[in-house]
């Protein structure tokens, strides 16, 4: 348990009007004490980061006793969206408890766990990982005769979710990350390629290709994204890393190199950007308006329309193979709601923290922008003014928004010769 | 884990024979009717304070047979929902999140949003989460700002008295004055006893009414007043419904939302349809000429939408 003192400006915005999570202490002199000593006061709140990345207060009132005799817990969600799953919260809460415990010296901790562990057995309740009908993972047979794709799927848990990544060569990692609605298999084409200077990471986002994919939306958030991603960092145990991004693989990737950039060496951004409440343009309004109305994504066709490139059939349905039914599109069909396109949009106030962040970072930085991409492209300008040491962004000709797939040879030979030199 | 509502009683069956179902919202259970065609027009009708899905009762039967899915979900503290007694669950804001879980663990698209009282801002407050999914909107009695503020509101008595601190917790949680009085009490059609009962018997277990009294305290009747900012989103949002067909239907006989109301409303949203007006109805206009507005709901949807979405 880490508690955040100084109250900051999102403590501020937050506090207005906090979303309850009922969990409520009843303190004894001697755990009041404890309480007093470990917070440092005895009335008000304190505040801290969960393991999840969510907010939670610790509020003590001292109803002129001279003690702490009200202790309460506060979660905080993203205002009117639905809050994370339940067992985020439940397992959040009960780290608190042990936490608790352990400075309260009248419980111990061992107990508390144990109890979790009869509450689930007995009845079902305090569930602290995911229930079982809750998360999807797209059958196997899904991705045979996926052509051009040679890469064995290696996975890595997180969260209790199974993340699939695909690696090739070896020296220091190229992560590449891809975005909506997209999987690793985007990158086949530059794969080879950046193989011959380091070695080349490809994940799946949760929701996406062969990792696992939460059925409710609500598992999604771009917080969550963020989360998942950096603690697949941990779990590569990934360091000087150059890091590719596209479309939603800029969003999470920037937030990723503000949140640890220590882990990062350069950066290569192409089609995105980092948007902190304005619409990247009207084709993604429109691409947002189309994307909310359905319930399952026919992601085939939207890669069909998108490519300035001619590919095979079989090429395209490898698009569509993580995606069998509309149970495995939600992390898909959430992806453009997650936008921050307005000022008091979730993620906004986080980006903006972050654009402060990466402006103070003495990184080299490469950008991309496809001539053919409506989506993203004011992002692309936008990302200047982020790093403002970064050289002319390239322009890349007959490209659209999946630049990996119509240009990937180019951009990866370029991407090769900008690493010799930098 | 398996999980049933509370039980209906017999007696309420003639009056309201549909079974609820239950979503699982933000760890409450959000108890609803989901009546007619599946794959027709989802149309949500919202109530307000201190009702639940039966003040739509005359609504369920002409929508069906016109071919459109009705729901009806009781707000989180009404009706055969979970009563959480924790005034930090049942604010605006939480209302609104509600709403949107609900929206999203049905997968409604293209909708239909029909709110009364707190009805209005709460599924208008959802609805802007979901703007891309929303077909059209039917206000009845209600607002979506500040500024404008009525006699009721301000009137000391009884309003003001009866959720004022202290006062509050005694008279509404307490003795039930609003809960076990709501649309009985302003009935203009008259109501039998058994029609009470249907808005009252949800709240007769003691303390079971929080809801009640958190709604009026979230009343924006001041800047810093909780709801103030809430409201305010919404209604600095509602440009965003300048595309989506909007239809008012008003009771002008009502004293909590006279017409006042439904003229602010007009100035927010100019392409507004209405407002419709309907006589001898009070607030509880569903109650007191449910099929009259029934059917204008229906001419309004089939002229200006398809039938099926």
């Amino acid at each position: 348990m880490k508690f955040i003192q100084e109250p900051r400006e999102e403590l501020v915005h937050l506090r207005a009007d906090p979303l309850l999570v009922e969990q409520e202490l009843d303190t004894r002199p001697d755990v009041a004490e404890a309480l007093e000593k470990a917070v440092g006061f005895r009335a008000g709140r304190v505040y801290w980061r969960s393991e999840h990345d969510h907010l939670y207060a610790l509020e003590l009132g001292d109803l002129g006793r001279g003690r702490p005799t009200t202790a309460t817990v506060y979660g905080f969600w993203d205002r009117y969206e639905p809050r994370p799953p339940e067992h985020e919260i439940d397992a959040d809460l009960l780290e608190f408890l042990l936490w608790f415990a352990g400075i309260s010296g009248r419980i111990d901790p061992a107990d508390v766990r144990l109890t979790a562990e009869f509450a689930f057995k007995q009845t079902g309740r305090c569930q602290t990982a995911w229930p079982p009908d809750a998360v999807v993972r797209t059958p196997e047979e899904r991705f045979v005769g996926v052509p051009d794709f040679p890469y064995q799927p290696a996975y890595v848990q997180i969260e209790g979710l199974r993340m699939a990544y695909y690696a090739s060569g070896s020296g220091d990692p190229i992560l590449c990350l891809h975005g909506e609605p997209t999987w690793g298999y985007l990158y086949r084409r530059m794969m080879p390629i950046l193989a011959t200077v380091g070695r080349v990471v490809v994940p799946d986002l949760i929701g996406f290709g062969r990792s696992d994919k939460p059925v409710a939306e609500n598992a999604y958030s771009y917080r969550s994204h963020v989360r998942w991603m950096k603690k697949f960092l941990d779990a590569l145990d990934l360091r000087d890393v150059t890091i590719i991004g596209q479309d939603w693989g800029g969003l999470i990737g920037l937030r990723m190199l503000a949140e640890v950039p220590e882990r990062f060496k350069r950066v290569v951004m192409m089609n995105t950007g980092l948007p902190v409440g304005i619409p990247f343009s009207d084709a993604f309004l429109a691409w947002r308006r189309f994307s909310q109305d359905q319930t399952f994504m026919d992601v085939p066709a939207l890669i069909r329309y998108s490519l300035q490139r001619k590919i095979s059939e079989a090429e395209i349905a490898a698009y569509g193979a993580p995606f069998p039914s509309k149970e495995f599109c939600r992390g898909a069909l959430v992806f453009p709601r997650l936008v921050p396109i307005r000022p008091d949009h979730p993620g906004t106030y986080e980006n903006l923290l972050a654009i402060e962040t990466l402006k103070k970072l003495d990184i080299p930085v490469l950008i991309f922008w496809a001539d053919k991409d409506e989506i993203t492209k004011p992002g692309v300008y936008a990302l200047q003014s982020i790093f403002p040491r970064a050289d002319e962004p390239i322009l890349v000709k007959d490209a659209g928004h999946f630049i990996q797939e119509d240009k990937g040879e180019e951009v990866a030979q370029r991407i090769v010769a900008w690493i010799a030199t930098s | 884990m398996t999980y049933e509502l509370r039980a209906k009683p017999a007696w309420l069956t003639t009056l309201f024979p549909w079974e609820q179902k239950f979503a699982k919202v933000n760890g409450n259970h959000m108890a609803y009717l989901d009546e007619g065609d599946p794959n027709g027009r989802p149309v949500l009708l919202l109530s307000g304070n201190p009702t639940w899905g039966f003040l739509y009762r005359d609504f369920i039967g002409p929508l069906t047979r016109a071919g459109y899915r009705a729901i009806a979900p009781d707000w989180i503290g009404c009706g055969y929902s979970d009563h959480p007694r924790i005034d930090a669950r049942l604010t605006l804001a939480h209302h609104i999140s509600d709403l949107v879980s609900f929206l999203d663990q049905l997968e409604l698209r293209r909708f239909v949003i029909v709110g009364h009282d707190w009805g209005g801002p709460q599924g208008v407050g959802g609805a802007l989460q979901r703007i891309e999914r929303l077909a059209a909107l039917v206000l009845m009695n209600t607002w979506l700002f500040t500024g404008t503020v009525g006699k009721f509101h301000l009137s000391t008595r009884p309003w003001r008295t009866w959720n004022a601190p202290l006062a509050g917790p005694f008279f509404m949680r307490r003795h039930k004055v609003l809960s076990h009085a709501g649309p009985s009490l302003t009935t203009r059609r008259g109501m039998t006893e058994l029609e009470a009962r249907g808005y009252h018997h949800v709240f007769d277990e003691p303390d079971s009414d929080h809801v009640c009294l958190t709604w009026p305290r979230t009343i924006p009747l001041q800047e810093g007043d909780r709801g103030w900012q809430d409201m305010q989103h919404i209604e600095s949002r509602l440009s965003e419904l300048a595309e989506t067909p909007v239809l008012l239907l008003w009771a002008p006989e009502d004293n909590v939302f006279p017409i006042e109301y439904a003229n602010r409303l007009k100035e927010l949203l100019p392409h507004a349809e209405g407002p419709v007006l309907f006589g001898r109805a009070a607030h509880f206009l569903q109650d007191d000429r449910g099929p009259d507005l029934a059917g204008a709901l229906i001419e309004f949807l089939d002229r200006r939408l398809e039938r099926r979405p």
